[in-house]
C-alpha cells in the first residue's frame, strides 16, 4: 500500500512555530519517503522529546514518539526485532547528545541499521531556549540569562569516532538537498547519521537563517571530494578528511556527506552468524504457540531441549 | 545412627571452585534420589573473599529450607573454620586441610575486622587460644566434633605427577577433593559421586579422569572416616528431578513463555539468567529451529527496557531481567509502558540496598519499589514466587497477564531464590498455557487505543496496510496528541481501571495460596522466597503443639483484597504474624492500605543472609506467647 503523493503527511495540523526549520525536515521526509516508495506500514520513525519529537505525528508513516533521550533504544528494540521495519530516529540536539548520549554512542558501535535525525538548533526549544550541547562556548541566546559557560560538542567527530558508518550534515532550510541526504541515509545499511542544521526561530538568535547562509558550503562543491571508504585501508584516510572538515565551524559550515563506510558489517549481520535463519526468521515473526494455547515446547521436547538441568535418578539401590 | 537429613557447609575463598563443587556433590546427591537445597553465600568480590555453600540435603523429601546448626563443615581454609565453626552441631563433622593447623585468626588477612573481634572475643570467653588446631581440639574435646584433616597438597602432588600437571593448575581440583570427602563422610556410593563428575564437565573426559583418580586416592586414605555421618537411602519416589537455580528456572521459563527478545545491562543478582538465555537463542530441534532470542547486552538499564518495549510493540515478548539499582533507572521506561500499554516483562532479582547496599545478599525490601515506583497513575502487575518451580510457571503467567491486559508485569523475585540452587520436580507442561491476549489484523482505520474496548486489540508495527501511533503525551485513540479533558478522562481511566478487570480476573492460585490446616490459632503472612522457611516452621510448630497456616501473597499488585480477606476472616489479628527480609516488613504495610487489615506482629531479618528454619521458629513461638511484636533475626555469616 503505497500512498498517494502528499499523503505521507497526517492530516494533524502542525505545531511548530511559524518559520520554525522542522518544517523543512518533515518535509524533506516525507518527500524522501515519497520518493523511496516506503511502505508506511513498513516504515517507522521513533522520536524524542521536544519539538523535534512531535514529527512522528505528522507523518503517516508508523509513529512511535517515545521518552526524552531514548528513541534510540527503541528503535533498536523494533529494528532487531522486525528487520523488515525501516527504521528512521528523529531527535534533538538536546535529546540525542546530552540525555541521549549513552545511546548515541551505542548505536555506532552496532553500526545497526538505523537512521538518526538530529534535529540541531542549538537550544531546548519546548522548555524555553536552554542551551542544548551544540551551542558554542561563550554565546549567549536572547532566551539566556547569562552567557553559555559549557563547550559544545562536535556531533560529527562524535558520530566517527562512536562508528556510524555513514555521517553526514543537512540543513533545513534547503529542502531538496536534505531530502537527497535522507535518502542516502535510509538506503545504507548501517548506523546512519544526519545532522541537521535547524534555526529556531522563537529562542536563538545567534544561529539564524542569515548566519548559516553566510557559512554553509557543500562539501559536493569542494573539487574532488569523495566521502566513500573504498577498502579497509581507505578508512583511516576517509576519516581524517571527514574529521578535518567536521572541524571547521567559524567561517565555514560544511553540508552534505562527510563519511561513508560500506565495509563494516551492520549488526544485523553481526547477529545473522549467530542465529541461524536471522534476519528472516525473527522475534517479531517466529512462532510461539503451538495447538491449543501450548507453548512449543511442551511435554515432549522439554526434557531434551533442557537435558544438562534434568538429573534421572539412578535405578534399584 | 544413620541421618534423614544433612545440613553442611562448603567453604572457601572466592574463585577457589566452591560453585564447581557445590553443582558436583549436587548433581551427585540428585543421581543417588536425595533432594537438596543449597544457598550460595558470597561478598561482591571476584577472588580472596570468604564465601560459603549452606546446603541442606534430605533422604525423605525436597528440603525446603536451610538449617543451623550443620552437621558438616568442609573447610577449603582457615577462614571458614573460623568463621563458621560455632555452626556445627555437636557430634558433627569438620574437615580440612591440615596445612593450616597452625593458622590464626591475625593471619587472615581476608577476614573482616568485626567478625575478627567477635569470634576472638568468643573464644576468649571459652578460653581458648585463636589458632585452628586449639579450636578443633576444643571441639573434639567439648563438643565430639570429629576432625577429619588431610593433606590437600599430597594429593594433588601425587596428581600432578601421574597425569603431568602444571603446579599452576592444581587448585582447580579441590573442588573435587572437597565433594569426594563429603560424600565419603555422607556414606554416599561413590558411583553417584563419579555420575556428579561426568555431568559436571561432560565431554571434559581428561578432567573426569583425573578427578576420579584423585577419588580413589581419597577413598583409600579416608576408609576410616567412611559413613561417619550416614544418610538413609533416600525414599523420595521420583525417577527424574531438575538442578537448577532460580536464575536457571526463570530462564527456562521464559523460553518456554516464547520470550524473543531479552535486554539486560550486567547486575548481580540477575545477569546469569541472560547468560543461559544467550545459550538457548537458538534451539535447533526436530530440523527445525526454536527461536531466535536476542539477547541484548545493552549500554544501561534505560536502554534495556526501552528497546525491550520497542521489541515488544512488533509483537515479540519481551522481557529485561534486573536488581534494584537497574530497575530504578528503568522506571521512566515503567511509565512510558503504562501510558501506552506495552506487555512486557521485568523480573526483578531484589538485593540488599539502598544504593549498591549488599550487591551479593538476598533482600526483599523492594516491595514498593516494584509496585509504587514511576509517576503518573497506571496499570501494573507485580508478581512473586515462593520456590523454584514457582518461579517457573510464575515466569509464564507473566508473560500471559502482560499480553492479555497490555501492561508491564513485574515478576519480583530475590538473590536467595536466583542463586540457590534445588532439586525440583520436571514442570508439568500441559499446565502450561500461551495467551497471547487481543491481538487485530490492524487495517485502514486501525485505532491502537481503541475505546470501543476495555482493552484496545493490539496490532504490531509492521502488520499489513497498518499505521499506528504511539506516544508518552496522552493521546487519543490513534495515539496522537490530543489535552483535551473528555479525552483524558476517557483515556486515563480505561488504562487506571484494567487494574479491576486483572484483579477479578486473574485466577486465585496466581493471586495467593494458603498452606496449612483449617482453623490455625496463627498465621504467617509472606511472600517469596520465606514460603519455604515458613512451611518447614509449620512442621516444626505442630510438634510444639501449635496449628498454623501460611498464607503466601503472591500477586502483590494489584492486592488481591477480596481473597485476602476471605482467608483471614477466621483468624485472630493478634495471631497473624508478617514476614519479611527487609526492616520494614512492607507487605504487613501493603495490607494495611489496602484492606484496612493492621498487623502488628513482624517478623524482618536484613542481614541480606537467608532467614533459617531454627530462628523463625523461635521468634514465631516468641511472637505468640508473649507480648512482643518485632523479631529481628540475625543468624548465618
Amino acid at each position: 500500500m503505497v500512498p498517494e503523493v502528499n499523503s505521507y503527511k497526517t492530516d494533524l495540523w502542525v505545531d511548530w512555530c511559524p518559520g520554525c526549520g522542522n518544517f523543512g525536515i518533515l518535509t524533506a521526509v516525507t518527500k524522501a519517503l515519497e520518493e523511496l516508495k516506503l511502505e508506511p506500514s513498513r516504515t517507522v520513525i521513533v522520536s524524542g522529546i521536544g519539538c523535534s519529537g512531535k514529527i512522528a505525528h505528522f507523518v503517516n508513516v508508523n509513529g512511535v514518539h517515545t521518552l526524552h533521550g531514548r528513541a534510540i533504544p527503541f528503535a533498536m528494540g523494533i529494528k532487531l526485532a522486525n528487520p523488515d521495519l525501516t527504521v528512521i530516529v528523529h531527535g534533538g540536539d538536546g535529546d540525542l547528545l546530552s540525555i541521549g548520549g549513552a545511546h548515541f554512542v551505542a548505536l555506532g558501535r552496532r553500526n545497526l541499521d538505523v537512521v538518526v535525525v538530529m534535529h540541531d538548533n542549538g537550544v531546548y526549544g519546548l522548555t524555553k531556549g536552554q542551551a542544548s550541547p551544540t551551542l558554542q562556548l561563550g554565546v549567549k541566546t536572547k532566551s539566556l540569562a547569562k552567557t553559555n559557560i559549557q563547550q559544545p560538542v562536535n556531533p560529527i567527530l562524535l558520530a566517527l569516532a562512536s562508528g556510524y558508518t555513514f555521517v553526514a550534515r543537512g540543513y533545513a532550510l534547503d529542502v531538496n538537498h536534505l531530502k537527497e541526504i535522507f535518502k542516502k541515509a535510509i538506503t545504507h545499511r548501517g548506523a546512519a547519521f544526519v545532522d541537521v542544521l535547524q534555526p529556531c526561530v522563537t529562542f536563538n538568535d545567534v544561529l539564524t537563517a542569515d548566519y548559516y547562509r553566510k557559512r554553509i558550503h557543500k562539501l559536493e562543491d569542494e573539487g574532488g571530494w569523495d566521502p566513500l571508504v573504498k577498502d579497509i585501508d581507505d578508512r583511516r584516510s576517509k576519516l581524517f578528511k571527514a574529521i578535518e572538515k567536521g572541524l571547521e565551524w567559524d567561517s565555514k559550515i560544511y553540508t552534505g556527506i562527510f563519511y561513508l563506510d560500506n565495509s563494516v558489517m551492520a549488526f544485523e549481520e553481526r547477529l545473522s552468524e549467530r542465529l541461524s535463519r536471522y534476519p528472516l526468521r525473527n522475534p517479531s515473526n517466529s512462532k510461539i504457540v503451538a495447538d491449543n494455547s501450548r507453548p512449543i515446547i511442551g511435554s515432549d521436547n522439554f526434557e531434551k531441549i533442557f537435558k544438562d538441568f534434568v538429573v534421572y535418578v539412578r535405578k534399584g539401590g | 545412627m544413620e541421618l534423614n537429613e544433612v545440613s553442611l557447609i562448603l567453604g572457601g575463598a572466592q574463585g577457589s571452585g566452591l560453585e564447581a563443587s557445590m553443582l558436583i556433590l549436587s548433581r551427585a546427591l540428585a543421581y543417588g534420589g536425595y533432594g537438596v537445597i543449597a544457598d550460595r553465600e558470597y561478598y561482591s568480590n571476584i577472588t580472596g573473599r570468604h564465601s560459603y555453600i549452606h546446603m541442606n540435603v534430605s533422604a525423605t523429601n525436597i528440603p525446603r529450607s536451610l538449617r543451623y546448626p550443620v552437621n558438616l563443615l568442609a573447610a577449603m581454609d582457615s577462614e571458614s573454620i573460623f568463621t563458621h565453626f560455632n555452626d556445627v552441631a555437636n557430634g558433627g563433622v569438620i574437615i580440612y586441610d591440615r596445612g593450616v593447623d597452625g593458622k590464626r585468626i591475625s593471619d587472615v588477612p581476608s577476614m573482616e575486622d568485626a567478625l575478627k573481634l567477635r569470634v576472638l572475643k568468643h573464644l576468649q570467653d571459652l578460653n581458648i587460644e585463636s589458632d585452628v588446631a586449639s579450636i578443633l581440639t576444643y571441639l573434639e574435646k567439648e563438643r565430639r566434633i570429629t576432625r577429619v584433616g588431610v593433606d590437600f597438597t599430597r594429593w594433588l602432588r601425587m596428581l600432578a605427577s601421574k597425569f603431568e600437571l602444571q603446579p599452576r593448575v592444581l587448585s582447580r581440583y579441590v573442588s573435587g577433593i572437597i565433594v569426594v570427602t563429603t560424600a565419603l563422610i555422607l556414606g554416599l556410593d561413590l558411583e553417584y559421586v563419579k555420575y556428579g563428575f561426568e555431568a559436571q564437565f561432560g565431554n571434559r573426559k581428561e578432567i573426569v579422569k583425573e578427578n576420579l583418580y584423585l577419588m580413589d586416592l581419597i577413598k583409600e586414605d579416608l576408609n576410616q572416616y567412611g559413613g561417619l555421618l550416614q544418610i538413609k537411602k533416600p525414599t523420595i519416589n521420583s525417577d527424574k528431578v531438575m538442578l537448577a537455580t532460580g536464575n536457571d528456572f526463570v530462564a527456562i521459563g521464559k523460553i518456554v513463555a516464547g520470550v524473543r527478545y531479552q535486554s539486560y545491562y550486567p547486575i548481580t543478582p540477575a545477569a546469569d539468567e541472560s547468560f543461559l538465555l544467550e545459550k538457548f537463542e537458538v534451539i535447533e530441534y526436530d530440523g527445525d529451529v526454536i527461536g531466535p532470542i536476542i539477547v541484548m547486552q545493552t549500554e544501561d538499564e534505560i536502554a534495556a527496557i526501552t528497546s525491550a518495549m520497542g521489541a515488544s510493540l512488533t509483537g515479540s515478548r519481551s522481557s529485561t531481567a534486573t536488581s534494584g539499582p537497574g530497575f530504578d533507572l528503568m522506571v521512566e521506561g515503567l511509565s512510558w509502558a503504562g501510558m501506552n500499554e506495552v506487555p512486557i516483562v521485568i523480573t526483578y532479582y531484589q538485593r540488599g540496598g539502598p544504593s549498591t547496599g549488599q550487591p551479593t545478599r538476598g533482600s526483599q525490601s523492594d516491595l514498593f519499589n516494584a509496585a509504587f515506583s514511576a509517576h503518573g497513575e497506571f496499570a501494573r502487575v507485580v508478581l512473586s514466587s515462593g520456590d523454584h518451580l514457582e518461579a517457573f510457571y510464575d515466569t509464564v503467567n507473566a508473560f500471559n497477564i502482560a499480553e492479555r491486559y497490555q501492561v508491564p508485569v513485574i515478576h519480583l523475585l530475590d538473590k536467595f531464590l536466583a542463586n540457590s540452587l534445588a532439586t525440583v520436580p520436571v514442570p508439568d507442561l500441559s499446565k502450561v498455557t500461551i495467551d497471547r491476549g487481543f491481538t487485530s489484523n490492524g487495517g485502514k482505520d486501525y485505532k491502537r487505543f481503541d475505546l470501543n474496548h476495555k482493552i484496545s486489540p493490539r496490532a504490531f508495527l509492521g502488520t499489513l496496510n497498518t499505521v499506528m501511533w504511539y506516544s508518552g503525551d496522552e493521546h487519543d485513540e490513534y495515539g496522537h496528541i490530543v489535552e483535551d479533558p473528555e479525552n483524558r478522562i476517557s483515556m486515563y481511566s480505561k488504562r487506571i481501571e484494567k487494574l479491576q478487570i486483572i484483579e477479578s480476573e486473574v485466577p486465585e492460585e496466581i493471586k495467593l495460596r494458603l498452606y496449612g490446616e483449617g482453623s490455625p490459632d496463627y498465621l504467617i503472612v509472606g511472600w517469596g522466597s520465606v514460603k519455604g522457611v515458613a512451611l518447614d516452621a509449620l512442621d516444626e510448630l505442630r510438634k510444639a503443639g501449635y496449628r498454623g497456616m501460611y498464607l503466601d501473597m503472591k500477586m502483590l499488585y494489584p492486592f488481591p483484597k477480596k481473597e485476602f480477606l476471605k482467608v483471614i476472616s477466621g483468624v485472630d489479628p493478634s495471631r497473624v504474624i508478617a514476614v519479611e527480609h527487609s526492616y520494614n516488613v512492607s507487605i504487613s504495610d501493603l495490607i494495611s492500605m489496602s484492606t484496612n487489615v493492621k498487623i502488628v506482629k513482624k517478623v524482618a531479618k536484613f542481614t541480606g543472609r537467608p532467614m533459617v528454619l531454627n530462628e523463625f521458629v523461635e521468634a514465631i513461638i516468641k511472637l505468640l506467647t508473649s507480648k512482643e511484636e518485632y523479631k529481628v533475626l540475625r543468624y548465618g555469616a
